[in-house]
């Protein structure tokens, strides 16, 4: 079985954040939610590097860990979920994610920090694959269209990578075999507790 | 490189738990229903109250996938490189956007606007319907109406004023059939004031390189960056404003091992992934480059072979590169010389070599000069015309390339044949008008302080006002403007009014206009920039997406576009409006002669036909539309690298991409179009070609005819000119025309037969005779490192306007004052009293302006784009950390940024980095809507207001203007900042 | 900051929860970048083994205004949720359940502490008026539902998730959050409020070093004298004024999450507010238990306002006769009005 993961190979990133729009166009993410973002570390100077990043996927998964409600589960593709109707919107997804992944819409005032959104690596959530239910609350499921995430399919310089984990991690080895550099694979140890050995 | 999963079966296993090790708390998709499922009644409703903010369903449901979804593909309308867009379509509403796979330039991908392109067309803040402003309040018309008043009003301003006294600024968003139509329409209207957005970004780059070896294109395409071992990347960001073509770049440099050596004051998203990074002072670019070439010649590293064959005049380059010493070169450039004998040496050694620039080269008041220097640069290494090398300038917007070669310009008819009467001549008959009628047109001019008039046929022939300067075409006292009079009504269409600098006299302009009529998606700065109260119009055109057309990408390959839906709201579309007013102004008839319209609509087709009818100089012949479709339709047979079709394919066999301009003769001989131009390692009837003859064939007895050099498989082994009808003759050639040809060459030549030229020969014979004997028809010539039609025939140095460094100016002074394109160019009075009054003391900071990866242009669509405009959502000014910190300013806080001229200032925030140099500023130009700390956000037409407002860089930049294009200078001028 | 560090450590006795004392440094400057011309930006781009080295966090810049985008990477996430899953549970489970079973021990061993019949029993003196009572209740009341709200963070999922399903189970936990956040407000009121007017009687004074000495009667056979509260009460008054406080202020900065520190600081908040939390809780249970099941006739001060003269004589002698001087009658028995006006 698959187990799916996304790799930004950071030495082809150029922040264009097409990741980012490519993600709201696909799930009409609405304003101030960001699934998924481009940080650049070192910004201006000459070892200077951008990641995009998004949840991560994680074997073991820290916000399904620290949920009070249980809301998350994983796929047998290994990408991990939630359900909104059972999210309270605790925020503690948040404190655990070592990638910064769960967002809150905010809704009124204090206290009513809303259901918690993050990527579903487009692969929707509990419901029923491809309904409306689904679509409304998590976006769409390409996933179950036989298709990757667009983020990484729209990815300008092809540096985001999705796909099984094995396969990401060796067209990855093999661009640093080739181009002979490589600033690793950036979260894999947080997630999954491996990386990619070169 | 993605793994594509080929089957969308529900199989998949979701459903299947995930054996390998969960930890406690992390339950599989399975057991987490069946825990669900528990859950019966009570409290179970109150657990899926939605509290959260959960999005509407999109128009037209989920499953986006089935037989009912429609795809459509067009272009990206947000830079040249050209990306196809894969748009799915339900029920006539744009859903979704597939990666487009088969595109060999974008290969699916897209930047944060290409993937964010679907909101542009239906946008809740495009402009519904057409309104004008009446007493200060937009008020909501008809088509009807405002088409009957805005052409009252033209005719009125005509009569009064002149043809000359309407301004016709068109757009690099158009369609090559719409940009064609639009600079028809000038001429049929009478004027030469017809331009666009190529005058900001790269008239230069066209000028230079045109001048150099012939066309003002890009040589080689994005792809073929792939092949190069070292590419020089100077001022220019793809990273940000052309990150497609990052992907080739850094492809190859990670195939290649390529040295990718990025130039340019500002460490960049670009320079991030260089291998070398040189920073040099902005406005320093001819030291640079003959810094870099003071080291090639001193070590003998040229390409001598290549100089002796195909260059003229590379000794005159020679002696003005021996001024420059390493030492001069630091003092000017502030780049030491070992870092630039280390560039000088892997540029041409490490072959073959590339140079890619973009607007840090060409906006500058020595934009001419500064990209042909880089072109000397390419010459003198031998890096033009083979895989991987040439100069591959990267240009805006989707179009702008096709829009400069159909004639968008102010200084020529489509595709370069200029204004002289031949050129009139030829399109006069291919639009089947009569010359003395097109004549009968323009205006005469009246002599003025001392100029001499200008009968109709000079004011036929004479450039008009650029684009950079309509407002001191307003704004100027009438004796020193050489038209009947000054301008009166801008026609603006698709074009930002904040693009351009100076803008608190272009707010002056906007103000005494009689007619400004803003025909766009959007308002527009235009429509908010000034205080007036009436005598504006605002037209709903759709986008580029909205319409089928061709449009031409940086690398000249043309795609066909098709509608992906229908224009939204009230919109129309670029070819109904122009055929409306057309009628309206009572030149229908004529402009439309041989152009089908359909319930008001143009045919682009057919328009393209048109297009192809005359398009021989720059070999827009070949591209028929059901060629280009063809292209479409079969993506995915061209190769990634060499952009080829396989020979055997039935539909595109051979082909190129695209069919990269020159595609020569008639589209039915097939011709596959020119992938990297001037190389002779192929026949021209394979795409092979060499430096054009453009010239003459001699000067001060040099031959200006390449030497040794010629296209493989020609019959002419040496240099030789232009080919015209007197020279098939004495080839014997003239016997393989078809009596048809002979006769059409006949009916144009008239008296004078020999005279006709591949050019003007509608036929195609001349051209089709010559592919078919392996010769160039244009000629087999020289590149030229000497220029003489030029103003500085070599390029030298000549320091900014406002410069940093006062000293220098006494020994590099900018050109002295002239007058260009009508107006005068004050430059040098200028600079000079900037260095009388020490600006640059009370201006220490050099500020630079650029593009954001988000944003585009002037910025209205993509500021009206929540998914991008959230990702930037202030005006900002870059500064060094040591700047800021001597002037007390935190990143983040808010900052007055004041300019030199005008008193001009802007306010907007801090960004602290040290991207740029201390001493340095750099601002982003996307923004508009505020205008000197006033937010203008209630001039827009209600709900048509960008998410995003903000102030404009052009606020506080200042005059400069490149002699031969009117380029305006956006790198470099001088501004203070202050904490706000 | 400093503080509620220092409060956690000494709180965590060091363990996993040292680790989340760390707060990130930004990545640090390169060496000389006033002129990177020359450098090869590709050899020397950051490495994320290298920077996970050096760093604890991976910190960056991104254009959007949401600075906690800014921050890529937090491994330390991971350590939150060893302490939030791992530690807490039993800190929280043993700190309730060993009060619970310390009090039952008690209970069972020494047995109600009964009232005295004396001469005076029957006689009630007032000893809480009635906005004493309404504070104090207000407070009681917002102190259960925030106890048990809080309390379903951390064993809801464990104890009652199982029972009544995830979908009714979610539910409850979505109102328990809305009561968690809402009542919130009202509990720090009745804090402040029991500050204000209690805190003058609370004042640790010499009597309180007898009473302690004595256990609070339970050692040796005079029970020790006390003014209006005995230490033990005073005990807990400051238990639940610092608590409280406590609470209130990390409660506060996470239903305003990130407005005044960052995802170390939130950590840090919420782990100090369970801690305390959960200590508070098993405090909270002893007042309980002492004053009503504990004790005879204490939980009329709270009930009726009025206790039992001889009661009130055992247990606050000096008190009582603090309020006989008051007044020139003897004590205000029967119905008299309290001095306080409400």
């Amino acid at each position: 079985m698959a187990r799916m993961k996304f790799l930004c190979d950071a030495d082809r990133c150029i922040e264009c954040n097409a990741c980012v729009t490519a993600c709201k166009n696909e799930h009409e993410v609405p304003w101030g939610i960001n699934r998924r973002r481009v940080v650049t570390l070192n910004d201006g100077k000459p070892s200077e590097r951008s990641i995009s990043m998004a949840c991560m996927h994680c074997t073991d998964a820290p916000c399904a860990a620290v949920c009070p409600v249980n809301c998350f589960f994983t796929t047998a593709d290994a990408v991990v979920l939630h359900s909104k109707d059972l999210c309270i919107g605790c925020g503690y997804c948040f404190y655990a994610c070592p990638f910064g992944a769960p967002q809150y819409p905010r809704v009124g005032n204090f206290g009513s920090r809303g259901k918690m959104d993050k990527c579903t690596y487009c692969a929707g959530g509990p419901e029923a694959d491809l309904t409306t239910a689904e679509y409304e609350k998590y976006g769409s499921n390409r996933l179950a269209e036989g298709k990757l995430p667009l983020c990484a399919e729209m990815c300008s310089t092809k540096a985001l990578l999705a796909g099984d984990g094995e396969i990401i991690a060796q067209i990855y080895k093999e661009r640093v075999v080739k181009r002979g550099y490589g600033s690793g694979a950036w979260g894999w140890k947080t997630a999954y507790r491996e990386t990619v050995a070169i | 490189m993605l793994t594509k999963r080929k089957s969308g079966e529900a199989s998949r296993g979701k459903l299947q738990s995930f054996a390998s090790g969960l930890a406690s708390g992390v339950i599989d998709r399975r057991s987490f229903l069946r825990q669900s499922g528990l859950a019966v009644g009570g409290l179970a409703a109150a657990g899926s109250i939605q509290l959260g903010a959960v999005r509407k369903a999109r128009a037209a449901g989920t499953a986006v996938s089935g037989p009912q979804v429609q795809i459509k593909k067009n272009i990206c309308t947000h830079c040249s490189v050209g990306c196809t867009v894969t748009a799915e379509v339900v029920n006539g509403v744009w859903v979704g956007q597939e990666p487009s796979w088969d595109s060999p330039i974008n290969r699916g991908t897209h930047c944060a606007k290409g993937a964010a392109i679907r909101e542009l067309v239906h946008s809740e803040r495009r402009l519904k319907y057409p309104v004008k402003l009446v007493d200060g309040q937009w008020q909501r018309v008809s088509w009807d109406q405002a088409i009957n008043e805005i052409g009252d009003k033209l005719l009125d301003i005509r009569q009064k004023y002149g043809a000359d006294s309407a301004y016709w600024l068109g757009s690099a968003k158009y369609t090559n059939e719409a940009a064609y139509l639009l600079r028809k329409f000038g001429a049929f209207w009478g004027t030469n004031s017809v331009d666009h957005q190529a005058r900001i970004c790269h008239s230069t780059t066209v000028a230079g390189v045109a001048n150099t070896w012939g066309y003002g294109a890009q040589t080689n395409s994005y792809n073929d960056i792939r092949n190069a071992k070292t590419m020089i990347i100077m001022g220019g960001n793809p990273a940000e404003a052309h990150p497609i073509s990052m992907q080739h770049v850094l492809s190859g440099k990670e195939i290649n091992r390529a040295n990718m050596i990025v130039i340019d004051p500002r460490f960049t998203r670009t320079a991030a992934h260089a291998t070398e990074y040189v920073r040099l002072r902005s406005g320093t670019d001819i030291p640079l480059v003959w810094g870099i070439l003071w080291h090639i010649f001193q070590n003998g590293w040229e390409d001598k072979e290549f100089i002796r064959q195909r260059v003229y005049g590379m000794e005159d380059v020679r002696k003005e590169v021996a001024k420059w010493t390493p030492d001069e070169v630091e003092r000017v450039t502030g780049v030491p010389g070992e870092q630039l004998k280390r560039v000088a040496y892997l540029f041409s050694h490490e072959k073959p070599a590339t140079v890619i620039w973009c607007m840090g080269a060409t906006q500058h008041t020595v934009g001419t000069a500064n990209v042909r220097a880089l072109c000397i640069l390419a010459l003198a290494t031998g890096n033009v015309g083979k895989p991987g090398t040439g100069a591959n300038i990267f240009r805006g917007h989707t179009n702008v390339q096709g829009a400069t070669d159909l004639g968008l310009d102010i200084s020529t008819l489509p595709l370069y044949y200029g204004l002289v009467e031949g050129a009139w001549r030829h399109w006069a008959r291919v639009w089947d008008v009569s010359y003395d009628w097109l004549q009968s047109r323009f205006d005469e001019v009246p002599a003025k302080a001392g100029r001499p008039a200008r009968t109709r046929k000079q004011n036929m022939e004479a450039p008009g006002i650029t684009s950079t300067r309509w407002f001191d075409g307003v704004n100027l006292p009438e004796d020193q403007v050489d038209q009947k009079a000054n301008i009166k009504a801008m026609m603006v269409f698709g074009h930002g009014g904040n693009t351009v600098t100076r803008i608190p006299e272009a707010v002056e302009g906007v103000n005494k206009l009689e007619l400004l009529v803003v025909a766009d998606p959007h308002p527009t700065s235009f429509a908010t920039m000034g205080n007036r109260k009436d005598g504006v119009y605002l037209l709903p055109i759709c986008t580029s997406l909205e319409m089928d057309g061709s449009r031409t990408a940086s690398n000249r390959s043309l795609q066909w576009g098709e509608q992906i839906v229908k224009p939204a709201f009230e919109s129309k579309n670029d070819y109904e409006f122009l055929y409306l007013l057309a009628k309206k102004l009572g030149f229908a008839e004529e402009l439309f002669k041989n152009i089908k319209v359909e319930n008001n609509v143009p045919v682009p087709e057919d328009i393209l036909r048109e297009i192809n009818r005359g398009g021989w100089s720059t070999g827009y012949c070949g591209q028929s539309p059901e060629r280009l479709k063809a292209h479409m339709r079969n993506q995915h047979k061209f190769d990634l690298v060499t952009l080829r079709a396989p020979k055997d394919d039935p539909e595109v066999g051979g082909d190129y991409y695209g069919l990269p301009w020159p595609c020569w003769g008639k589209p039915e001989i097939r011709h596959p179009g020119t992938h990297i131009l001037y190389n002779t390692n192929l026949h021209v009837k394979e795409g092979g070609g060499a430096f054009r003859a453009r010239f003459g064939v001699e000067r001060n007895g040099q031959t200006l005819l390449a030497e040794d050099s010629y296209p493989v498989g020609s019959e002419l082994t040496d240099g030789y000119p232009e080919i015209t009808f007197g020279i098939l003759k004495k080839l014997g050639w003239d016997k393989d025309l078809t009596p048809d040809e002979l006769a059409t060459i006949q009916r144009i030549g008239g008296n004078n037969v020999d005279a006709v030229s591949w050019a003007i020969d509608l036929s195609g014979g001349i051209q089709r005779v010559c592919l078919e004997r392996g010769v160039m028809h244009y000629g087999n010539g020289k590149a030229r490192a000497n220029a003489w039609n030029l103003p500085d025939p070599i390029p030298v140095h000549r320091e900014p306007i406002y410069s940093p460094k006062p000293e220098l100016v006494a020994k590099y002074p900018t050109r002295p004052d002239e007058r260009q394109f009508r107006i005068p160019n004050n430059g040098f009075t200028v600079q000079k009293a900037a260095v009388d009054k020490n600006i640059a003391r009370s201006f220490p900071i050099i500020l630079s302006s650029g593009r954001l990866v988000e944003y585009e242009g002037g910025g209205e669509e993509t500021r009206s784009n929540p998914w991008l405009a959230e990702l930037q959502q202030d005006m900002f000014v870059e500064i060094n950390p040591a700047d800021a910190a001597e002037r007390g300013i935190k990143d983040g806080a808010w900052v007055w940024v004041l300019g030199p001229e005008n008193n001009a200032k802007t306010k907007v925030k801090a960004l602290v980095t040290e991207r740029v140099g201390k001493g340095v500023a750099w601002m982003p130009f996307h923004f508009a809507g505020w205008y000197q700390g006033e937010d203008h956000r209630s001039r827009y037409p209600a709900g048509t207001d960008p998410v995003v407002l903000g102030e404009s860089v052009n606020t506080v930049t200042t005059y400069g203007f490149d002699p031969v294009t009117g380029m305006q200078e956006t790198k470099v001028t001088l501004c203070q900042i202050q904490a706000a | 900051m400093h503080l509620l560090r220092i409060a956690l450590a000494a709180l965590m006795l060091g363990g996993g929860a040292a680790v989340l004392a760390q707060t990130g440094r930004d990545v640090p400057p390169a060496a000389s970048t006033a002129n990177p011309s020359g450098q090869n930006p590709t050899a020397a781009s950051v490495r994320e083994d290298q920077l996970l080295r050096e760093l604890n966090k991976l910190q960056g810049r991104v254009s959007i205004p949401d600075g906690k985008a800014a921050l890529l990477e937090q491994p330390q996430g991971r350590e939150w949720r060893q302490f939030r899953e791992g530690w807490l549970p039993w800190i929280g489970g043993i700190a309730i359940l060993g009060m619970l079973l310390a009090l039952f021990g008690f209970y069972f061993t020494k047995g109600r502490i009964r009232l005295d019949q004396t001469e005076e029993s029957g006689v009630k003196i007032l000893r809480f008026n009635a906005f004493e009572r309404f504070m104090h209740w207000l407070t009681a009341v917002c102190f259960i539902v925030l106890a048990l709200t809080g309390l379903n963070y951390i064993f809801g999922k464990r104890l009652l998730m199982p029972i009544i399903g995830p979908d009714a189970f979610a539910a409850l936990s979505q109102w328990g959050k809305y009561a968690h956040n809402y009542l919130a407000w009202p509990f720090m009121l009745g804090l402040l409020l029991m500050l204000i007017v209690w805190v003058k009687d609370n004042i640790p004074n010499r009597v309180d070093v007898a009473w302690i000495r004595k256990g609070g009667g339970f050692l040796g056979d005079a029970h020790p004298s006390a003014y209006r509260f005995n230490a033990g009460q005073k005990m807990i008054f400051w238990i639940v004024v610092i608590g409280g406080l406590l609470m209130s202020a990390t409660g506060i900065l996470m239903l305003f999450p990130f407005s005044a520190t960052d995802i170390n600081g939130m950590q840090l908040t919420q782990a100090v507010h369970a801690v305390i939390g959960v200590l508070f809780i098993a405090a909270i249970l002893a007042h309980i238990y002492i004053g009503s099941l504990g004790m005879e006739g204490a939980y009329d001060a709270m009930g009726s306002g009025e206790v039992d003269l001889a009661w009130a004589r055992r247990h606050h002698d000096l008190w009582v006769e603090e309020q006989r001087a008051k007044t020139a009658s003897g004590p205000q028995v029967h119905g008299a009005r309290p001095v306080p006006a409400e």
